[in-house]
């Protein structure tokens, strides 16, 4: 990103950067910078917080106001607070008897959250989110499920997994609360099928012979909870 | 032209450990320090615009979430090109296809502006604090070395000074 502001006032834009990871500022010097100290992932601060987002924008946007000689980089002070909700629960039950059956039960949860949130990020694989778990659930069967047109059946694996993750994780907030990322990721990577689903498909990716489910395999489960983490099993660079 | 002082092959750790979703400073060593660590291009400083007032400011945002509109190839890792995402997009046609498993995601699946604030540069329009919101936001894909964006970012900044806008936030995530 530093290297787009560089890039873009050479050009003649003024930029400011939102930065998260301050120690890629200090390397690569971009003329304004905001360090604000948030989670990855969440520059403008917390969901729902319209006033903190704000602040972070107005924050960076001031920095234009400044003089500058050298590059400028100023932290944002105000934390957002992370902590778990201890009342937080999954909205419903889930069945259990299988990962299909498991998808099936968060269907109508998700339903509920895309009607709260008023949106839903689920679609980046082109499956509806039910065939997404089916597509990586038959990935290594004999028989398949069919690939669409439009897209790589690697690729196509690769986004599938992205919508699970987001379709459990909509749903997970379908009555709102405010469960840490933390929570919601224990619960979907320790308590469901779907989670246990993307682990094995993972470590059969990273071990497969085809190069390119080798390659994505690094873009499909947080790397603490892949099987030889949680297990103790040495690292696939070992 | 303007060219890094070095060109370190940028090579992203292929295992980097983050328990999920938390500031960097909360990640435990020596993960921590690998994301610290990283390789990056240095650059010689670069002499800043000078910005136009505050009532003039014509804004758009970058993000480097590889976001992009629902129906649209999703970004793919190392890919250079950007999107472009015009105001008239629904927030919920909007995704993300970004590599990288390492940020949260719940908090830009509850609230875009998390990520992309298109509501909040809307407002600080609407009460005059800048001139204009733009009428398109963009996003690169994160994590693709910034070497290798550099033609596509020079093209995306022409494309943006033609079309009236003077300033650029710029929210990596």
């Amino acid at each position: 990103m530093s290297g787009l502001a560089h890039y873009l006032e050479d050009e003649g834009l003024a930029t400011v950067i939102v930065a998260l990871v301050r120690e890629h500022i200090v390397k690569m010097r971009p003329p304004r910078a905001l360090w604000v100290p948030f989670e990855l992932g969440r520059p403008f601060g917390t969901p729902g917080d319209g006033g903190l987002q704000r602040r972070v924008l107005q924050a960076s946007l001031a920095l234009l106001d400044k003089t500058l000689t050298a590059p400028h980089l100023e932290e944002f002070n105000e934390e957002a607070p992370i902590h778990d909700d201890s009342n937080w629960h999954f909205p419903g039950s889930l069945d259990n008897s299988g990962v299909l059956a498991e998808a099936a039960s968060v269907m109508p949860i998700w339903r509920l959250a895309r009607e709260r949130i008023g949106r839903s990020t689920v679609g980046i694989s082109g499956l509806p989110p039910q065939s997404a778990v089916e597509f990586i659930a038959r990935f290594h069967d004999s028989e398949p499920m069919p690939n669409p047109q439009g897209m790589a059946p690697v690729s196509r694996a690769r986004f599938a997994v992205d919508d699970i993750k987001a379709f459990y994780l909509e749903a997970a907030m379908a009555e709102g609360g405010q469960p840490s990322a933390r929570q919601l990721h224990e619960w979907f990577w320790s308590g469901t099928l779907a989670g246990e689903l993307l682990r094995e498909f993972q470590q059969r990716a990273r071990v497969s012979a085809d190069k390119n489910l080798q390659l994505i395999a690094g873009s499909l489960v947080p790397a603490e909870r892949t099987d030889w983490f949680l297990h103790g099993l040495k690292s696939p660079e070992q | 032209m303007l060219k890094p002082l070095l060109l370190p092959a940028i090579t992203p750790p292929r295992w980097v450990w983050v328990i999920d979703v938390v500031r960097l400073a909360d990640i435990p060593e020596p993960e921590r320090t690998v994301i610290a660590d990283l390789a990056c291009p240095v650059y010689a400083d670069t002499s800043p615009v000078t910005p136009v007032a505050a009532a003039l400011r014509h804004v758009a945002i970058v993000s480097t979430a590889g976001l992009i509109v629902r129906g649209e190839r999703p970004m793919l890792a190392n890919e250079a090109g950007y999107r472009a995402i015009a105001a008239t997009v629904d927030d919920g046609d909007i995704l993300c296809s970004h590599v990288s498993t390492n940020f949260d995601r719940t908090g830009f699946q509850q609230d875009l502006d998390v990520v992309l604030p298109r509501d909040r540069l809307r407002e600080l329009e609407e009460e005059g604090s800048i001139g204009k919101a733009a009428d398109t936001h963009y996003a690169f894909m994160g994590a693709t070395s910034p070497v290798k964006l550099e033609d596509k970012a020079r093209e995306l900044g022409r494309s943006m000074l033609a079309l009236g806008v003077n300033t650029v936030v710029l929210a990596p995530v």
